[in-house]
């Protein structure tokens, strides 16, 4: 008696909704997308212009500076959406900092030595696959923790770019990939466009495929994505391929950018795209969660932060304390939130 | 019940919220638009607008390097003595900063940049960017084609250092060296062969009966860690060697070998002579470090201010752009452990460079050797 006036009546499922939830009108689903993260950061990032213009004045957003910060911050974006795939996937890859300095030296030694430069782009990015699934193979094959594994990586490819590079690197400035990578289009980064296209593509994927959905799940709760028919092992292989190859494609630009690689390009770079990417709402610790649209505005929060303090020639040490704040308050954030915004 | 809390009206607390951040958004859009539309030079070029002389600074910002800083400490005592405009940048020993910074300087408007880049790979396209934009540069140690080169008179720093650590061999050893250890930067390239080799070919000048096979080289990379770290190998290598010299591209390099020697029991008779003056003076000078040859890194600006005076004259001097033919050659002041220790530490030296008359340099207030 009490289970038959207590058992819920049974609704049909509404093929066109992903989670059960009911269609709401259009301005309340806008409004309650800033419920999240994304939400979290999009304030911020309002802060950060609004801040941006009354401290520097209308110069702040001036094609010049937008110039400035859209050159210094793509690169990072187009790594931290590759690398984003892992983090979704609940395996968190360190050695993409090495892996951005790896490619860029590889890139550029073989350049200067003669090749076709899209030749050894190819060649690069093969590099990159290789270091994704030698990461994959340890980790999946063996089951070993993500965060040994890759530091590990980490320290031997920064070792094999002080073993490559052993004297003054050589310069390869490439005036195409020059012109892409420091140019502008219609007024706007050039390589900013390309780099808020991959997040919008990143975005779509994660949001609006199977593939992006799998990837979720596997981060979320890998023994119910593996019952569900899920292969985790094959998701994670290739998220972490991604993520190599995202930072061999850095390491690319980064040479179109400076024309040349030193044995320390890219040290620390993985810190700053994974504060960067935190304060964008995904999580290292915890798979399943974050989007590549909380990503490019994490990046644009930070690189926002540090054109202010650039422009106004403010001691740019006090960066790392301000990206710290952030993060520990978008981490509080989160907490209050409930954790599992995007979930 | 999830559903019911989701699909409820938002409480009115939360509706201002959102009201207050949809506005806020709006405002900064609306700004932003309106910006984008008049002043496209950009940049804060306020101090450039007033005809005032500006000069962009970027301090190399290598870790375990306090001269870098101080060099930018010592330009603004120099830049505000005339009345110019000055604005400093870190380079964060990062060449991708470096790069960045190129760009502030310029939508800055700046007359002129200083710099120290310990990164510089990037720096044909910083000199790229800096001939577009027609701003002189004068740069500090490492040269670029185009800028101005003031640095240190390295073939002859390390010559005078090597000359001095043979002497003291040959006083009191009588020239019996079993080992001369040199603690190697190759990435400097050519500065190393002038800084480490020329100093190893100094010790032969003095005392021509060491063996060349007593002359062994290992990668210190300049700085500390990588020195110790490597050096003891050199030593087990060579476990009957008694009478040890040491010479390298820096104090750091060189003391990173005295300190393996030390740790290794191995200093019982061992004499290290550096280069820069780094670690010669303060209170914890490595008791083996019998000398140095100091260039004042800090005072390098005072040198730069002879050139940067020109510019702002509007004469340019012809540009002189490498160690062999430099616009300002900075002259080594080698120096004992003695004498250092009555030279004035870092911050005090930056002080006194400050209050000095015009054209003063490091080098004629601490160089009495």
């Amino acid at each position: 008696m009490t289970t038959a006036t207590t058992t819920p009546t049974p609704t049909p499922p509404n093929p066109g909704l992903l989670f059960d939830e009911p269609a709401l009108p259009l301005h309340r689903r806008i409004l309650s997308s800033f419920r999240g993260p994304v939400g979290s950061i999009s304030f911020t990032l309002a802060v950060t212009l609004l801040v941006g213009l009354v401290w520097i004045g209308p110069e702040f957003l001036s094609p010049s500076n937008i110039q400035i910060v859209g050159v210094s911050v793509a690169i990072p974006l187009i790594v931290g959406v590759m690398a984003s795939f892992a983090l979704l996937a609940g395996v968190v890859d360190l050695s993409i900092g090495s892996m951005v300095g790896f490619g860029a030296v590889v890139f550029n030694q073989l350049v200067a030595a003669g090749l076709n430069p899209w030749l050894v782009a190819l060649i690069t990015i093969l590099v990159g696959a290789v270091v994704g699934l030698t990461n994959a193979f340890v980790i999946v094959r063996f089951g070993a923790e993500p965060l040994a594994v890759t530091l590990g990586m980490l320290t031997l490819l920064r070792g094999l770019c002080q073993v490559i590079v052993v004297n003054a690197p050589p310069s390869t400035l490439i005036e195409p990939l020059y012109n892409v990578t420091q140019g502008a289009l219609l007024g706007f980064p050039t390589l900013l466009l390309i780099g808020i296209g991959v997040t919008l593509i990143a975005a779509g994927i994660v949001s609006k495929t199977r593939i992006g959905r799998k990837v979720q799940a596997v981060g979320g709760d890998d023994r119910a994505a593996a019952r569900a028919g899920i292969s985790v092992s094959k998701v994670r292989v290739i998220a972490l391929v991604v993520s190599s190859v995202g930072a061999a494609i850095g390491g690319i630009l980064y040479v179109g950018q400076l024309g040349s690689a030193s044995n320390v390009l890219g040290t620390g770079l993985e810190f700053q795209i994974y504060a960067a990417l935190m304060i964008g709402g995904y999580s290292i610790t915890r798979g399943g969660v974050g989007n590549p649209i909380g990503g490019l505005l994490g990046l644009l929060v930070v690189a926002g932060i540090t054109n202010i303090l650039n422009i106004t020639f403010i001691d740019p040490d006090y960066l790392d304390l301000i990206v710290a704040i952030i993060l520990l308050v978008a981490v509080l954030v989160d907490r209050l939130r409930g954790g599992d915004a995007f979930e | 019940m999830t559903h019911s809390i989701l699909t409820s009206r938002p409480a009115l607390g939360r509706r201002f919220a959102r009201l207050g951040l949809v506005g806020l958004a709006a405002a900064s859009l609306t700004l932003a638009g309106c910006s984008t539309v008049g002043d496209s030079t950009g940049g804060s070029t306020d101090a450039a607008d007033d005809g005032t002389f500006t000069l962009g600074f970027a301090v190399g910002g290598q870790p375990d390097a306090d001269w870098q800083e101080l060099q930018g400490d010592v330009a603004a005592g120099l830049a505000e003595q005339r009345g110019w405009d000055f604005v400093e940048l870190s380079n964060d020993n990062s060449e991708a900063t470096a790069t960045k910074n190129a760009d502030i300087f310029i939508q800055k408007g700046v007359d002129l940049v200083m710099m120290f880049n310990g990164q510089p790979s990037a720096n044909p396209v910083i000199a790229k960017k800096y001939a577009d934009a027609g701003i002189p540069v004068i740069t500090f140690d490492i040269a670029q084609e185009g800028w101005y080169f003031v640095g240190v008179d390295n073939a002859a720093a390390g010559t005078e250092g090597g000359t001095a650590l043979g002497e003291l061999a040959k006083e009191k050893w009588d020239c019996q060296v079993d080992l001369v250890i040199e603690a190697e930067g190759t990435a400097a390239g050519q500065i190393n062969t002038w800084r480490t080799g020329n100093a190893a070919d100094a010790i032969g000048e003095v005392c021509p009966d060491i063996p060349a096979e007593n002359y062994v080289k290992y990668e210190a990379d300049g700085n500390l860690t990588t020195s110790l770290a490597n050096a003891p190998g050199v030593f087990a290598a060579h476990p009957d060697a008694k009478n040890i010299l040491v010479v390298g591209l820096n104090d750091q390099a060189v003391v990173g070998a005295l300190q393996a020697a030390t740790q290794l029991g191995r200093d019982g008779s061992i004499m290290g002579w550096g280069q820069d003056g780094g670690l010669i003076t303060g209170a914890n000078v490595d008791p083996n470090l019998v000398g140095s040859v100091m260039y004042f890194l800090e005072g390098y600006p005072s040198f730069a201010f002879e050139i940067a005076d020109e510019i702002a004259a509007g004469n340019p001097p012809a540009v002189k752009d490498t160690g062999d033919d430099a616009a300002v050659s900075v002259k080594p002041c080698p120096v004992t452990q003695e004498q250092a220790a009555a030279i004035p530490g870092i911050d005090e030296r930056v002080a006194e460079l400050a209050d000095a008359p015009a054209g003063t340099t490091a080098y004629d207030l601490f160089c009495k050797s």
